[in-house]
């Protein structure tokens, strides 16, 4: 029993050919995609220590003394050897694939105590941190991504890319350090009300918004390009620099 | 009695000023002992040479000031004697090992206070020299050529940098015919962005040549151009 014109037919042929071509090219870029997962015992206060050649980095935290690390590799033949130390855990993209020429975009999803330090590192690509309380939060991008730090309180933060926003969610530590640096992207700081920093802020004239941390200890040099001075008790060294961007900071 | 005793009773005995019995028992000692009586002749020489020139001597007006020069000329010669012990012709080092240090608790504090307050000072300073250029948290690589240091005019240096600049751009453009056009164009695009902060710090130094805030950032964006070829050179 036909329910079909054979005009109708023809329709649902020429319709379901898109269809049946999207699912192929799907397929194909899945099977293309290696996808591999790891677990490492670990104490408390591990350190992580990663060099990417291009893809995003997300660090999450879990209530667990171990580390999982997800790598998503583009190209199934990406040489991945992390290697652990007394430590922690280090993975070097770039040193385990030296010799290759293309090896395309690595993702990872890394998972780790919430007392943990990360050093993190990648040419290009987007990098994500999220509730770190150890003692050092380290994004750099060699040129462009993004770089997230939200819920970090850890005792030295540096966050640097060329091209690319950098917004940090967090607490500075009395007596720690935090520098931000940008080369073209906007520098988010987003700080509770009470926190205390002793601030060096430079980028561009006008550009520098310090919302509701301005107070009457800051001082402003180079027609504008810098502002110093003590926000709260002072106790916290931040350094921001933003060659064309824009600088600024909002209260949580 | 052993004879220091009865040496301490000589003077009496030459001067007759014993009781019987001591002097008695000093003159029985005296014929057994060599000792004592040499020093029994000894002292009743000195007593009796005094004796005989009793008037020839003036009396001293004033003892206790006669005393004290006495003891000062003692204390000048003492002090006057110590530096003959080095040499000449002696080296520094030789006059400072052999140079006695006498320092009271206070001076000792203070110049302990100083030590401490001179390595702090040195302390800080290094570590605020410590230039944060966004290649590590620890300090910076510096294979190949290392960047001019600082003490230098903002021309001078520039110009060192340009050349350091100039033999990584070599490297990476040896290199670039290998890279994907997805990574070169990432690469231009953001050495683009370095290069407009130069060029912008620049500008104004030209405009303003004592602006520290273009000199810090025209050195910033420098180190990272440099930093950013080091990385890309090795692809």
């Amino acid at each position: 029993m036909n329910f079909y014109s054979p005009t109708t037919r023809n329709r649902v042929s020429l319709a379901a050919f898109p269809a049946l071509f999207l699912v192929f090219v799907i397929n194909t870029n899945a099977f293309a995609q290696q996808r591999v997962s790891r677990h490492y015992p670990a104490g408390k206060n591990v350190r992580i220590e990663l060099k990417n050649l291009s893809g995003t980095i997300t660090v999450e935290t879990w209530a667990r003394d171990e580390i999982r690390i997800t790598a998503t590799m583009e190209a199934p033949v990406v040489h991945f050897n992390p290697r652990q130390t007394d430590t922690g855990l280090v993975v070097d993209i770039v040193a385990d694939n030296r010799d290759r020429r293309e090896v395309g975009d690595v993702n990872f999803k890394i998972q780790v105590p919430p007392r943990s330090s990360v050093d993190l590192e990648t040419r290009s690509g987007q990098i994500s941190v999220s509730n770190i309380q150890g003692d050092l939060v380290r994004a750099h991008v060699w040129t462009s991504g993004d770089i997230t730090l939200s819920g970090v309180n850890a005792a030295r933060v540096f966050a640097s890319n060329t091209t690319g926003n950098i917004f940090f969610d967090g607490e500075f530590a009395s007596g720690g350090t935090y520098e931000f640096k940008s080369g073209q992207g906007t520098i988010t700081l987003r700080l509770p009300a009470n926190c205390g920093f002793r601030l060096v802020a430079t980028a561009p004239a006008e550009k520098i918004s310090m919302g509701p941390f301005l107070n009457g200890g800051l001082k402003t040099l180079g027609q504008g390009r810098r502002i110093t001075g003590d926000v709260g008790d002072g106790r916290a060294s931040v350094t921001v620099t933003n060659y064309q961007g824009n600088i600024n900071f909002l209260r949580r | 009695m052993n004879c220091e005793d009865y040496q301490d009773l000589l003077s009496d005995f030459i001067d007759g000023l014993l009781t019987p019995e001591d002097h008695n028992s000093i003159a029985g000692h005296l014929s057994v002992c060599a000792v004592c009586t040499d020093a029994n002749n000894d002292l009743g020489a000195i007593v009796g040479f005094c004796l005989e020139h009793r008037d020839e001597y003036e009396a001293v007006p004033n003892e206790r000031a006669l005393w004290l020069r006495i003891s000062n000329m003692i204390e000048a010669e003492l002090s006057g004697s110590a530096p003959s012990a080095i040499p000449e012709n002696a080296g520094w080092w030789f006059r400072l090992m052999n140079q006695s240090w006498q320092l009271s608790f206070p001076q000792l504090a203070a110049a302990t206070a100083a030590i401490i307050i001179v390595v702090t000072m040195f302390t800080v300073v290094s570590l605020r020299s410590f230039n944060f250029t966004g290649g590590g948290v620890s300090d910076v690589s510096t294979a190949g050529l290392a960047l001019p240091s600082t003490g230098l005019s903002v021309k001078e240096r520039f110009r060192q940098q340009q050349q350091v600049i100039d033999y990584w751009n070599e490297r990476v453009e040896l290199n670039k015919a290998r890279w994907n056009p997805q990574m070169r164009e990432t690469f231009d695009k953001n050495m683009g962005v370095i290069d407009a902060a130069v060029n912008d710090s620049m500008r104004q130094l030209t405009q303003n040549p004592h602006d520290e805030v273009s000199e810090e950032i025209l050195n910033a964006a420098l180190n990272d151009k440099v930093e950013l070829l080091k990385e890309f050179a090795a692809l």
